[in-house]
C-alpha cells in the first residue's frame, strides 16, 4: 500500500492555546475525571474469596467423570480421550467389568492435571459423554501431586458438579440397543 | 515352480494401462498401480466368493457393475474404480451393512484397525435412511480364546472359508439365511478347534476377536516387534504387540515370513509364557542347602572361583555343557566357544540331540549337507509328497499348511505312513488328504520304507542312469531287498503289497518328489537308518538331486539346525564340521585366537553316565531340564547330584535348576535379539519386543561375563557383533541371508556314498527289524507332542492352559469300547516299570492297539517310557512304552 507521508505545516499557537497553557486547563481536565470518580465510588476488584464471580455458560474448568442416573459409571474405557488429548493428561487401563462378562470400563482412569490446558478435546472426543468440564476451578495446591487424579476423584468431581444425570444410553437411544451389553451367561475373562 | 513364462494381459485401470499374468483378477492388477478397491470377502489367500458387493467396479462395455474380486482381466478391458456410479453402489452396500452393524466401535477391539470403520469415513454419508430397530443375536458362549460378537459381522464368510480351505478344520460354518446369517461352529458345547487364530486375523470387523486379550489395548497404543516364534521348527514370522512392557497380542500379516502369516495357537495364543509370574527374576546361589536370592556379581564370582577351582583340581574334560536349541543362534554360538575356548572341553551337547540329528547325519552322509535341499515353496510345487511319520498338523502345523496348499490348491498326491487314523475331528487331519495311507505302528516305520523301496526296485522304478552309474549300489539294494519276502513284511507292517506298489509309481512318476520325516521316526530307535532309507529311495528314483525334490527332517525346537550349525553338539565344530576336520580347526582357531581341545566330545548321555561315574564334576545347563525331561532309567537326578558345580541358565525354577548350585535368569524370546535357523535352514531375524524381566540377562550375556571373571575375555557389544563373528568362522554364512536359496547335493559325497558309504551298514539298514518283545502288554504307549504344547514354555503360557492343562490317555474308539472305557473315565496304565491313573480320551484319529501321551504332562507318566540310545548317533530315546491298561471305577 501507498501512503503519502505529508508533513503538516506547524500550526502558530493562538491566544487560547496560550491561556490554557498559562491556566494549566489540561491538568484540570483530568483532576475533573479523577474527582468524579472519587465523589462516584463503585468498586470493580472482586474481594476474592469473599466475593465470586459470574462465570460464562461456556466455562471449561475442572474435568470430571459422569454417572449415569442409575449410579453406573458412563465411561466404556475405549481410550478415545487418551488418543484426543495433546498434552498426553489421560491414562486408561480398559478391561471387562468384574462380574459383568463382555462389558468394558476403563479398570483405571489417570489425569494428570498439572498438564492440562482445559481445551475440552477429551470431552468432545467421549462417545459416551462420560466426560464433563465443570466449573470448577479453585484447584490451587500446595504440592503437585495432588492434581494427578485417579478415576475415583474424577467421579467424585463429577458427583458434586453434576446432580443432575442422564438416562442410561439403551434407553436415551432405543437404536443403539446393542452397545456395551453385558451376558451373564458367559464365564469371565481371565486375567 | 513351472518355468514357462505366463502369459500376460493387458489392462487400463483408472486410465493407467497395466500388464498382467492371465487369469489374475482385477482387484489383484489394481493393486498393482496403487488403486485399492475398497472389500470385504476378499483375500488373497482364499477363493474369490463375491458375496459383500464392495468391490463393484465399472468395467467398460459391460451393462453393469462387475466385482474386482472375481472378474478376471482380460485382453483391453478398461476399468473404472471412482466414477459416480461406482461410489453410489459403495454408498449403498455400506448403508445396507450398517442397517446392522451396531455402533459400538468405542467397545470393539477392532476399532482403529476396522475395514468398516475405514470405508465408512471414505465413502459414506453420515446419515443412514435406516429407522428400523438393528438385528440382535443370541450371544452364545464360543470359546476361553475365541469372542465371537455376531452382531458386528458383516457376513463375508472369510472366517469360514478360511478354517474350510487354508487350514483344512472345518470348524466354522455359516447358520441362517440372509441378514440373519451367523457364524457357528458344531455342536452343543463350545468351540473345540485347532485355535490358529486365523478366524480372529482374517475378519475384516469385530465380529471375531480375542478373548484373550480383549479390551486391553487401542491398536493406536500397541508398539510392534517383527519376531520369530519359538514353538516348533517351522520358524514364523510373529508380530509381537506390546503396550508399555505389557505383551497384549501376537498377529502376523499375510505375505509376512516363512508362514506367509499364517499361525497355530501355540504361534498365535501362546505368548504369554514370558510374562509369566513364576519367572525366575534374580540369580539364586545354594547356600545352606537352600536356594537364596543373590546379586548378579556374587553368583557371577561365585561360577567363576568354583568354575576355576574345579578346572584346577581336575581337567577341563570334568565339566560338560547343555544347552537348549530354543536359544538363539548367538547363545549357542557363545556357550559352545566358551566350552570350548575358557573351559576347553568339546564336552558339550544340546536339545538337536534328541532327534534332528538323526536327520543331519543321514543328510550329511548320503548328500553331503547339513541342511535341506528344498525349501517351502518346493513342497507347495510338489506333484507327490511323502510324509512319514510327521504327525504334521500337531508337530510343524505350519509345515503342514504348505503340504495341505500343495494337495488342495495344486492337487498334489500325498503320501503318508503316519502311526494316525483318517478321521473326521476337531484337529485337521493330514491323513484325510492322502491319496495312500499307511497306517504304521511307531515302530514299524523302517520297515515299511523297506517295503516301499522294494516295491520300486522289483517294480522297475529304478532311474535308469543311476544302474549305470552305480551297478554295486542298486545290485547290493535289490539282493538285499529280495531277501526279504513280502509275506514277512506285510505280516510285520500290516500292510499289503498292492499298496506299496502302487505307491511306488505315484513317487515314480512325480516330477517333484518330496519327502517329510517327523519326529516319529528321528526320536524313535532306528530313525538314523530310517532317513538313510529314505534318502536311498530318493536316490532309486533318480530323484535326489533333481530339481525341487528332497528330503527334509522336521526339527521338534526352533533352533534344533541353528544348534547343530552353531556347533553345540559333542561331534561338531560350528560349520558344522567334525571335530577331526584340520582345515577347520585351523581357520577357527585363527578367528579365536586360541587352539581349539582335541579331546573327544560327550553326548548327553554320556555325559551324564560320567557325571555317575564321577569324572564329570561340573556342568552349565542352559534352558534344558534333564531331570523333568528323560525317564528315571536315564539316572538325570542321581548324576546331577554328585556334580561339584551345577549352574543353571533358566526362564523358570524347573526339576534341574532346583537341583542347582546356582540359577542365573534368562531371557526368553520376547526379550533378546538374534537369530533362529528354521528347519529348512533359514537364518531369521529375532527381536526384542520387552525389557528383560527382572534381572534376567541374555544366556550370551551371562557367559561373555563369566569368561571375563575367568580370565579368558569372550566380549560383545550386542548380538550383531556374535553374527558377525559367526560370519567369519562358517564360511557362506553371510550369504545365506533371510531366504537363502537351499543347497545343492555334493556331488562328491553322493558319489562316494554310492560307491563305498552305502555299504558299512547296508546289511542292517535292509533288513526286517523285528518288534522288540517286552513282555509288558499288548497296547503300544507313545509320548506325543500335541498342537497345544511344546518346549518349556507352553506349559507357562495362560492362553494354551485353557486349551489343554493335563495329560490324559488318548485311545482308539474299538479298543476302548472292548475295555469298557468312557470319555473321561480313568484307567490305569501299567507296565513292569510303574504304573500311573489318567484320564481317558477316545479319540479316531488314534490307531487301534496305540496310545498317545502327551509328552508335556508326562510328569508320573514318563516312568512308563522305555529307554535305548541310538549306537550310531548316541541319540536317547525315551517316547515309547508298551503297556496294559485297565479301567478304573
Amino acid at each position: 500500500m501507498n501512503v503519502a507521508v505529508t508533513t503538516q505545516p506547524k500550526r502558530k499557537p493562538s491566544f487560547g492555546d496560550w491561556l490554557k497553557t498559562l491556566t494549566f486547563y489540561e491538568l484540570l481536565v483530568g483532576m475533573k475525571a479523577t474527582l468524579t470518580h472519587l465523589l462516584n465510588y463503585k468498586p470493580i476488584t472482586l474481594q476474592y474469596p469473599h466475593e465470586k464471580r459470574l462465570l460464562p455458560d461456556n466455562y471449561r474448568g475442572m474435568l470430571a467423570l459422569l454417572r449415569y442416573d442409575d449410579g453406573t459409571e458412563k465411561c466404556v474405557g475405549c481410550d478415545l480421550c487418551e488418543a484426543a488429548c495433546p498434552s498426553r493428561v489421560i491414562r486408561v487401563v480398559s478391561g471387562e467389568v468384574p462380574g459383568e462378562p463382555t462389558k468394558r470400563y476403563s479398570k483405571e482412569y489417570y489425569m494428570d492435571m498439572t498438564r492440562c490446558l482445559f481445551c475440552g478435546l477429551c470431552v468432545d472426543a467421549c462417545p459416551v459423554d462420560a466426560l464433563g468440564m465443570t466449573r470448577e476451578f479453585e484447584w490451587a495446591v500446595y504440592d503437585k501431586r495432588q492434581l494427578h487424579l485417579n478415576k475415583q476423584q474424577l467421579l467424585a468431581i463429577g458427583d458434586r458438579s453434576f446432580p443432575v444425570r442422564e438416562k442410561r444410553l439403551e434407553l436415551q437411544h432405543p437404536n443403539v440397543a446393542f452397545f456395551n451389553v453385558t451376558f451373564k451367561h458367559l464365564p469371565q475373562k481371565e486375567n | 515352480m513351472p518355468d514357462q513364462k505366463p502369459e500376460t494381459v493387458r489392462l487400463t485401470i483408472d486410465g493407467t494401462t497395466v500388464a498382467v499374468p492371465k487369469g489374475t483378477l482385477v482387484i489383484e492388477a489394481a493393486r498393482r498401480v496403487g488403486v485399492m478397491i475398497p472389500h470385504f470377502c476378499y483375500h488373497p489367500k482364499l477363493k474369490p466368493d463375491a458375496n459383500c458387493r464392495m468391490c463393484l467396479v465399472e468395467v467398460e462395455k459391460m451393462p453393469k457393475l462387475q466385482t474386482a474380486c472375481s472378474t478376471p482381466v482380460a485382453e483391453g478391458m478398461a476399468v473404472r474404480t471412482a466414477t459416480t456410479t461406482v461410489d453410489d453402489a459403495h454408498k449403498s452396500v455400506l448403508e445396507f451393512i450398517l442397517a446392522n452393524h451396531p455402533l459400538d466401535c468405542p467397545v470393539c477391539d477392532q476399532g482403529g484397525k476396522c475395514d468398516l470403520q475405514d470405508f465408512s469415513h471414505q465413502y459414506t454419508p453420515t446419515t443412514s435412511r435406516f429407522t428400523e430397530t438393528k438385528r440382535i443375536f443370541q450371544k452364545e458362549y464360543f470359546s476361553p480364546l475365541i469372542e465371537t460378537q455376531m452382531n458386528r459381522c458383516v457376513q463375508c464368510l472369510r472366517c469360514v472359508r478360511y478354517c474350510d480351505e487354508i487350514m483344512d478344520v472345518k470348524a466354522l460354518a455359516p447358520v441362517g439365511r440372509g441378514t440373519m446369517t451367523e457364524i457357528k461352529h458344531f455342536g452343543p458345547h463350545e468351540l473345540d478347534c485347532e485355535f490358529c487364530g486365523g478366524c480372529i486375523q482374517i475378519c475384516p470387523v469385530g465380529a471375531i476377536t480375542s478373548r484373550l486379550s480383549m479390551y486391553e489395548y487401542r491398536p493406536w497404543m500397541l508398539k510392534r516387534a517383527d519376531t520369530i516364534c519359538t514353538f516348533c521348527g517351522d520358524g514364523c514370522r510373529i508380530t509381537v504387540q506390546t503396550k508399555g512392557n505389557e505383551l497384549i497380542e501376537v498377529n502376523s500379516a499375510h505375505g509376512a515370513g516363512r508362514n506367509n502369516g499364517d499361525l497355530c495357537a501355540r504361534g498365535f495364543f501362546g505368548f504369554h509364557a514370558s510374562s509369566d509370574a513364576d519367572r525366575l527374576t534374580h540369580p539364586l546361589i545354594r547356600r545352606e542347602g537352600k536356594l537364596v536370592e543373590a546379586t548378579w556379581e556374587d553368583a557371577l564370582e561365585y561360577v567363576a572361583e568354583q568354575a576355576l577351582r574345579l578346572k584346577l583340581a581336575h581337567s577341563a574334560d570334568a565339566f560338560g555343557g547343555l544347552i537348549t536349541s530354543r536359544c538363539t543362534n548367538e547363545d549357542l554360538y557363545v556357550f559352545q566357544k566358551f566350552m570350548r575356548q575358557v573351559i576347553g572341553t568339546n564336552r558339550i551337547d544340546s536339545s538337536a540331540r534328541y532327534g534332528h540329528l538323526n536327520g543331519v547325519q543321514a543328510l550329511r552322509r548320503v548328500q553331503g549337507t547339513h541342511r535341506w535341499t528344498i525349501a517351502f515353496e518346493d513342497i507347495v510345487a510338489a506333484n507327490a509328497l511323502l510324509l512319514v511319520g510327521t504327525n504334521i498338523t500337531e508337530t510343524s502345523p505350519i509345515t503342514g499348511l504348505k503340504v495341505k496348499e500343495a494337495v488342495k490348491k495344486r492337487q498334489a498326491s500325498l503320501v503318508t505312513m503316519e502311526a494316525l487314523q483318517p478321521a473326521i475331528d476337531t484337529l485337521s487331519n493330514i491323513t484325510n488328504l492322502a491319496l495312500q495311507h499307511f497306517p504304521t505302528h511307531p515302530a514299524q516305520f523302517g520297515n515299511t520304507v523297506l517295503g516301499l523301496t522294494k516295491a520300486v526296485i522289483e517294480g522297475n522304478l529304478v532311474d535308469a542312469t543311476l544302474a549305470q552309474q552305480a551297478p554295486a549300489f542298486v545290485q547290493r539294494l535289490t539282493s538285499a531287498l529280495q531277501g526279504i519276502s513280502w509275506e514277512n513284511l506285510e505280516a510285520v507292517t500290516g500292510q499289503t503289497r498292492t499298496q506299496w506298489t502302487e505307491t511306488a509309481k505315484i513317487l515314480a512318476g512325480a516330477n517333484r518328489l518330496v519327502i517329510l520325516v517327523g519326529n516319529g521316526v528321528l526320536r524313535h530307535p532306528g530313525g538314523d537308518a530310517t532317513v538313510t532309507n529314505l534318502l536311498d529311495l530318493l536316490i532309486l528314483l533318480g530323484k535326489l538331486d533333481k530339481p525341487g525334490c528332497g528330503l527334509g527332517p522336521l526339527a521338534e525346537e526352533n533352533n534344533d539346525q541353528g544348534a547343530v550349525e552353531m556347533g553345540a553338539v559333542a561331534e561338531f565344530f560350528p560349520g558344522p564340521a567334525p571335530l577331526d576336520d584340520q582345515p577347520v580347526r585351523d581357520r577357527i582357531a585363527t578367528v579365536w585366537r586360541e587352539e581349539l581341545p582335541r579331546t573327544p566330545g560327550a553326548s548327553l548321555t554320556e555325559m551324564l553316565a560320567a557325571a555317575n561315574k564321577g569324572s564329570l564334576k561340573a556342568l552349565f545347563v542352559v534352558g534344558e531340564n534333564p531331570v523333568g525331561t528323560l525317564p528315571a532309567e536315564a539316572q538325570a537326578a542321581e548324576a546331577l547330584g554328585k556334580l561339584d558345580l551345577l549352574v543353571c541358565q533358566e526362564l523358570f525354577l524347573t526339576e534341574t535348576a532346583a537341583m542347582a548350585h546356582v540359577v542365573l535368569p534368562a531371557c526368553s524370546y520376547m526379550e533378546k535379539d538374534g537369530t533362529f535357523t528354521n528347519s529348512e535352514g533359514h537364518v531369521q531375524g529375532v527381536r526384542q519386543a520387552i525389557n528383560p524381566v527382572g534381572d534376567s540377562r541374555p544366556d550370551w550375556e551371562m557367559f561373555s561375563a563369566l569368561s571375563v571373571l575367568m580370565g579368558s575375555p569372550l566380549e560383545y557389544g550386542d548380538a550383531r557383533e556374535i553374527l558377525k563373528e559367526i560370519r567369519t568362522v562358517i564360511p557362506g554364512y553371510g550369504l545365506l541371508g533371510p531366504t537363502p536359496t537351499p543347497p545343492k547335493v555334493d556331488q562328491a559325497v553322493l558319489s562316494g556314498y554310492l560307491t563305498q558309504g552305502f555299504a558299512g551298514d547296508a546289511a542292517t539298514r535292509y533288513a526286517v527289524s523285528q518288534p522288540r518283545q517286552t513282555g509288558d502288554g499288548s497296547f503300544t504307549l507313545m509320548f506325543v507332542q500335541t498342537l497345544f504344547h511344546s518346549g518349556k514354555l507352553s506349559t507357562h503360557s495362560k492362553g494354551l492352559l485353557q486349551l489343554q492343562q493335563e495329560g490324559f490317555l488318548s485311545i482308539n474308539p474299538e479298543d476302548a469300547a472292548r475295555l469298557d472305557l468312557a470319555d473321561g473315565g480313568q484307567v490305569k496304565v501299567s507296565n513292569s516299570r510303574g504304573a500311573i491313573t489318567t484320564t481317558v480320551k477316545i479319540r479316531e484319529r488314534v490307531p487301534a492297539g496305540l496310545l498317545w501321551f502327551p509328552e508335556h504332562f508326562d510328569g508320573e507318566a514318563k516312568q512308563l517310557a522305555e529307554w535305548t540310545i541310538d549306537p550310531r548317533t548316541q541319540i536317547p530315546y525315551f517316547k515309547l512304552a508298551h503297556v496294559s491298561l485297565a479301567k478304573v471305577s
